[in-house]
């Protein structure tokens, strides 16, 4: 465990790290998901053209 | 026959001299100055800062290319615009001096029609006492060579975690007024990834040090976006980044020296401190590159071109005012000098009207406001508008100027890479709608929810490894590039 870690841990509610919120396993999972991932590499890029589309006229 | 000088051949310098060409095939002369013999993709930088990617990976040679493009390439540094003529010259011209061996020294004068200054920025290592990897101590990953020598000191630090020795890892931005944000925030994470990959974790303590007044600022003001079912600011997103890493954090400091063990940083509250350390990748301030300019008759006109940092005056409103009655129509959309109408800046090379991050000065005085981020997409959107309203000027024979791109108009995504692997990459996609916040347009968040958005994954680093070839695909002019977006 890194170390920061377990200061986390001591230092909860008063370090300023410890207010900030960190993700569940499940979201890790999703994070990596092959299937989800390739869907979502299909809306960010739509989405990006979308963005570089409206920028200029 | 028109004749257009482009300096500069970065991302916003050789958009515009790409898209030239294209549009106006041999009819007319296109001479592109620039010291740099290569084009480099920056935003790859990362990777070879982490020793993922090789230089050669991420550059190639722009010589072969403008010889098939029918462009007069010149390595040399432009030294003076001249923009009346003067001294035989009827018509505006430059002296450059060329960088090359058996030029070296060499001054010439290349007359234009059309001038574009897209030099991008000056790396001024120099405003923060110690910095940088020439004459000072820490490293940089600004450009490929500054990134290959910050990956032989990150591994010099990782044999060292692999001899039990505790390193301090300190990453963010080296002096009070920088900006690129993304990037060393980009580094830390992938300074992070691996080492957590070569289980070196337990002997690394990694601190991320920023001038920005809340992490997620981003040099932009910070955003509002939708995660997890709540509009989240951008500093929520970004802290938990760093929490999920265990990598500690310090905001509103401006770094004002670096020795060989500590940086010493002055806060937004006026206190002063020193943080031990043992490898250090800090981004120092930019600045334009300090041509000059002068008159017909030779007096110095520099001021009537370039704001006092360097960078070039264009089409902005740059009367100043209170952050409270800052507007989006402030920013630039055509880039061109207000009263030399055939001269133009795109890219880093336009002066911003003001930051985009709200202004904080310390008690001390000092002024601790990250600068304007112009890089990537920006500085290729603006280059392409630039091309696009010269070849109409010379097409119909008048300043017809109808291509437009605002920053208070125009999105940009920032793909933030924190890990490599086709399975195993991480990266935070960053999209922001528009870049300048236009509080008029949309009263809630200054921008459009539906379209600033920011998302971890996998699918970011595909989308990251996905830019890296298509854009160096249209770098280099392979076929139906002119199809790929900025």
């Amino acid at each position: 465990m890194n170390l920061l870690h377990k200061e986390r841990d001591l230092a909860r509610g008063y370090s300023e790290f410890a207010y900030a919120p960190v993700p569940t396993r499940m979201t890790k999972i999703i994070r990596k998901n092959w299937i989800w991932q390739a869907y979502r590499f299909i809306r960010l890029n739509i989405k990006i053209i979308r963005i570089v589309a409206f920028g200029h006229s | 026959m028109a004749k257009i000088v482009v300096i500069g051949a970065g991302i916003s310098g050789h958009t515009v001299s790409s898209y030239l060409q294209h549009y106006l095939g041999k009819k007319h002369e296109i001479v592109v100055v620039s010291p740099n013999k290569n084009f480099q993709w920056v935003p790859s930088n990362i990777w070879v800062g982490v020793g993922r990617m090789k230089p050669k990976d991420i550059y190639f040679p722009l010589a072969p290319l403008y010889k098939k493009w029918n462009i007069d390439f010149k390595r040399a540094l432009a030294k003076s615009i001249h923009p009346d003529g003067g001294e035989g010259f009827d018509k505006g011209y430059i002296t450059i001096e060329y960088v090359t061996d058996e030029d070296k020294g060499k001054v010439e004068k290349v007359d234009y029609d059309f001038l574009v200054n897209a030099t991008g920025p000056a790396l001024r290592f120099d405003k923060t006492e110690g910095l940088g990897p020439h004459n000072g101590t820490s490293v940089s990953v600004c450009s490929y060579d500054h990134a290959a020598h910050a990956w032989e000191k990150l591994q010099e630090s990782m044999e060292k975690m692999k001899q039990g020795i505790k390193q301090n890892i300190v990453i963010g931005i080296g002096h009070p007024g920088a900006t690129c944000q993304g990037a060393a925030f980009e580094y830390v994470l992938n300074v992070y990834f691996e080492i957590k990959r070569k289980k070196l974790l337990d002997y690394a303590d990694i601190t991320w040090i920023t001038n920005e007044y809340q992490l997620g600022d981003f040099a932009m003001g910070g955003a509002y976006i939708k995660y997890g079912g709540y509009i989240t600011p951008t500093k929520v997103f970004t802290e938990s980044f760093l929490a999920e890493r265990g990598i500690h954090w310090i905001k509103q400091a401006g770094v004002q020296k670096i020795d060989k063990k500590t940086i010493y940083y002055e806060k937004l509250d006026g206190t002063y401190h020193e943080l031990k350390y043992d490898f250090s990748m800090l981004i120092p301030a930019f600045s334009g590159p300090g041509i000059k300019a002068f008159g017909k008759d030779g007096e110095d006109i520099t001021s009537k071109l370039f704001k006092p940092n360097g960078f070039m005056i264009v089409d902005a409103d740059y009367t100043p005012k209170p952050f409270e009655e800052w507007k989006a129509s402030d920013w630039p959309s055509k880039y061109q000098h207000p009263e030399y109408a055939n001269i133009f800046a795109p890219g880093i090379a336009f002066a911003p009207p003001h930051t985009i991050s709200k202004p904080h000065k310390s008690p001390n005085g000092t002024s601790i406001t990250p600068a304007p981020p112009r890089t990537g997409m920006p500085s290729g959107v603006t280059g392409k508008i630039v091309a696009q309203n010269i070849r109409d000027w010379i097409k119909t024979g008048k300043p017809v100027m109808k291509h437009k791109a605002s920053m208070a108009k125009m999105g940009a995504a920032c793909i933030v890479s924190a890990g490599y692997g086709l399975t195993n990459g991480i990266a935070a996609t960053m999209t922001v709608y528009p870049i300048v916040p236009d509080w008029e347009k949309y009263p809630d968040y200054g921008r459009s929810i539906k379209y600033t958005m920011g998302e971890p994954g996998l699918a970011g680093h595909w989308l990251k490894w996905f830019m890296h070839y298509m854009f160096l695909h249209k770098a280099k002019g392979y076929p139906f590039w002119y199809l790929l977006p900025e």
